[in-house]
């Protein structure tokens, strides 16, 4: 069994001793801030490189465990739609011989608003589940650094991935980890899809918002707040991702790249047209918040498609798993 | 006896029997034993031949599916455009601004996917249409390229249950006609699909799909019936 393989894997390992002689471990601190000589260099990629591989794998499977919670939300919401509107259509439904069936319109509507109130507990879950993969996301992008621990007391070169002294930013002052990047270009790819599935999510919670008030009594909607949790410790979890603000108890709607988005003003939600309806399901399944940048080369060469299709998440994924030898996909 | 023999309109009944009688023709004009063993040598290179068709029938099939699956994507993208272009069916949504651009953005996103992707498909039908052209060609090679130039009557010679020569010909012939007329109506659907985006009618889509399904230059029965002759020896 191949431990260092493992360790790297599972990266458990918090922290990483590695001795050297030729190097004390003043002479490592003391130019902590400055760049890295060639000797600390060599001592520091390999705690550093190994940090993030785990990090970004955890980010790769975040971002599959986001999309099959997404898809299974999908077909949670479309089902509840259509249970709704069997229910408003059932008044004027055809039902040939069993129309002299006694009060089966009525039973037929209970029991399909049965239906709906389960797949709206299904939404929310799937919703959950989203929202679990967003904050799992933000933990691997908040912890891509790697410091030196122990300072010069230790005999031992010790590195942690927990900071311990203020003066050292963990970033390896700026020094490629692997080939080209640096520990700040590694965090930005990171934040940039962390964004991006932020602002999906906030769109995802005004459709599940919007559906669970659908079809409901109006006292029932009047209880129903925009700004109460969809599920017992919502906040707790958006507060994590800077959507909600414990101070002020408010949510906080994300920015969305060139666009404003307001808060929804306490509306009624019982009017929910069809079409409408069809397009909060769309708007579901297009996730416009991520995978924003679709080229359109692919207008001018369709034989060319293959190489043009790349979508920012993906890239971002590639550039990350060139620059490690990991492929993501 | 001429009428019966003419492949497409023979029907399986006394074909035993009208065989035999020309067998005996040659029985007295020629060395008929190498004949027949000749004869039936190609046929069997001919029912070769024919299972090549069928598993490139299989993939016609498979891509079939693949086809329908996606043009109902499409279809369903197509119908819903109109309710998704328009800002008042927005509902809540409507807080974020740009969110309509984004979602019609990103729903003809995919429709430009599916539909470079149905064009894909179309050529992979092409594919096949060419490889049972080709089959066919060479098919005539069996029977006219080598030395000795067979007669109409040769052609025309039935074993046993064993299918002609002729029939052989004009199966491969056949076969390959239906999937190329098919071929073509496929593909004058599938390219007025654009056309359609910019005023969609859902009853145009449906029945453009129905045909699809149909595929109405690929009658089942036709086929079965060619195979029934060609493998007429499997059957009994």
């Amino acid at each position: 069994m191949a431990e260092t393989t493992d360790a790297s894997v599972s990266g458990r390992e918090s922290d990483v001793a590695t001795s050297l002689s030729s190097v004390s471990p003043h002479t490592l601190c003391s130019s902590v801030g400055g760049p890295l000589s060639p000797a600390e260099a060599r001592l520091w990629r390999p705690p550093a490189q190994r940090n993030l591989r785990n990090q970004w794998s955890k980010l790769a499977s975040c971002r599959q465990q986001w999309a099959s919670s997404s898809s299974g939300g999908r077909s949670h919401a479309t089902s509840l739609v259509n249970a709704y509107l069997s229910q408003r259509y059932m008044p004027s439904m055809d039902l040939g011989v069993l129309k002299d069936m006694a009060d089966i319109r009525k039973k037929a509507c209970q029991k399909l608003f049965r239906q709906q109130e389960l797949y709206q507990s299904k939404l929310t879950s799937s919703y959950q589940d989203m929202i679990t993969a967003l904050v799992n996301m933000i933990t691997a992008w908040r912890s891509m650094r790697c410091y030196l621990k122990g300072g010069t007391s230790s005999p031992l070169i010790r590195f942690s991935y927990i900071a311990e002294d203020k003066s050292d930013n963990g970033d390896g002052s700026g020094t490629p980890v692997f080939t080209f990047l640096s520990i700040p270009c590694f965090e930005n790819l990171a934040e940039e899809l962390v964004e991006m599935f932020k602002s999906e999510l906030f769109v995802k919670r005004l459709i599940v918002f919007e559906l669970s008030c659908a079809g409901h009594e109006a006292s029932y909607i009047k209880d129903l707040n925009w700004s109460n949790e969809l599920y017992s410790g919502e906040f707790n979890d958006l507060a994590f991702c800077n959507l909600y603000s414990s101070k002020t108890h408010e949510l906080l709607p994300p920015k969305m790249k060139g666009c404003r988005c307001d808060m929804p003003s306490e509306k009624h939600c019982s009017q929910l047209t069809q079409e409408t309806l069809q397009v909060y399901v769309t708007a579901w399944l297009a996730e416009v918040n991520i995978d924003m940048h679709r080229s359109y080369v692919l207008l001018q060469s369709p034989t060319d498609f293959k190489s043009s299709t790349l979508c920012r998440v993906r890239e971002i994924f590639s550039i990350v798993g060139e620059e490690m030898h990991v492929n993501f996909s | 006896m001429q009428q019966l023999l003419r492949p497409g309109s023979l029907p399986p009944l006394l074909a035993s029997e009208i065989n035999y009688s020309h067998f005996a023709d040659h029985i007295r004009n020629r060395h008929c034993s190498c004949f027949r063993w000749a004869m039936e040598g190609i046929v069997r290179k001919y029912q070769q031949k024919f299972k090549r068709v069928r598993e490139e029938m299989d993939r016609w099939e498979e891509l079939q599916a693949r086809l329908l699956s996606q043009y109902r994507n499409a279809s369903s993208i197509i119908e819903r455009l109109q309710v998704i272009q328009e800002a008042k069916n927005y509902g809540i949504l409507s807080s974020v601004d740009g969110i309509g651009d984004a979602v019609v953005g990103k729903q003809m996103d995919s429709l430009l996917m599916i539909l470079l992707s149905l064009n894909k498909i179309m050529e992979e039908f092409h594919g096949i249409v060419m490889s049972l052209k080709k089959i066919h060609r060479d098919s005539r090679q069996l029977v006219k390229g080598g030395s000795t130039q067979l007669t109409v009557k040769q052609l025309q010679q039935r074993l046993g249950v064993k299918p002609s020569l002729q029939d052989c010909l004009d199966g491969l012939m056949l076969l390959h006609d239906m999937h190329n007329s098919e071929y073509l109506l496929k593909s004058s659907i599938i390219s007025a699909l654009p056309t359609v985006v910019s005023r969609p009618s859902s009853t145009d889509l449906g029945s453009l799909q129905q045909l699809l399904v149909d595929q109405p230059n690929i009658p089942k029965e036709d086929v079965e019936f060619i195979f029934d002759i060609i493998f007429a020896e499997d059957m009994c």
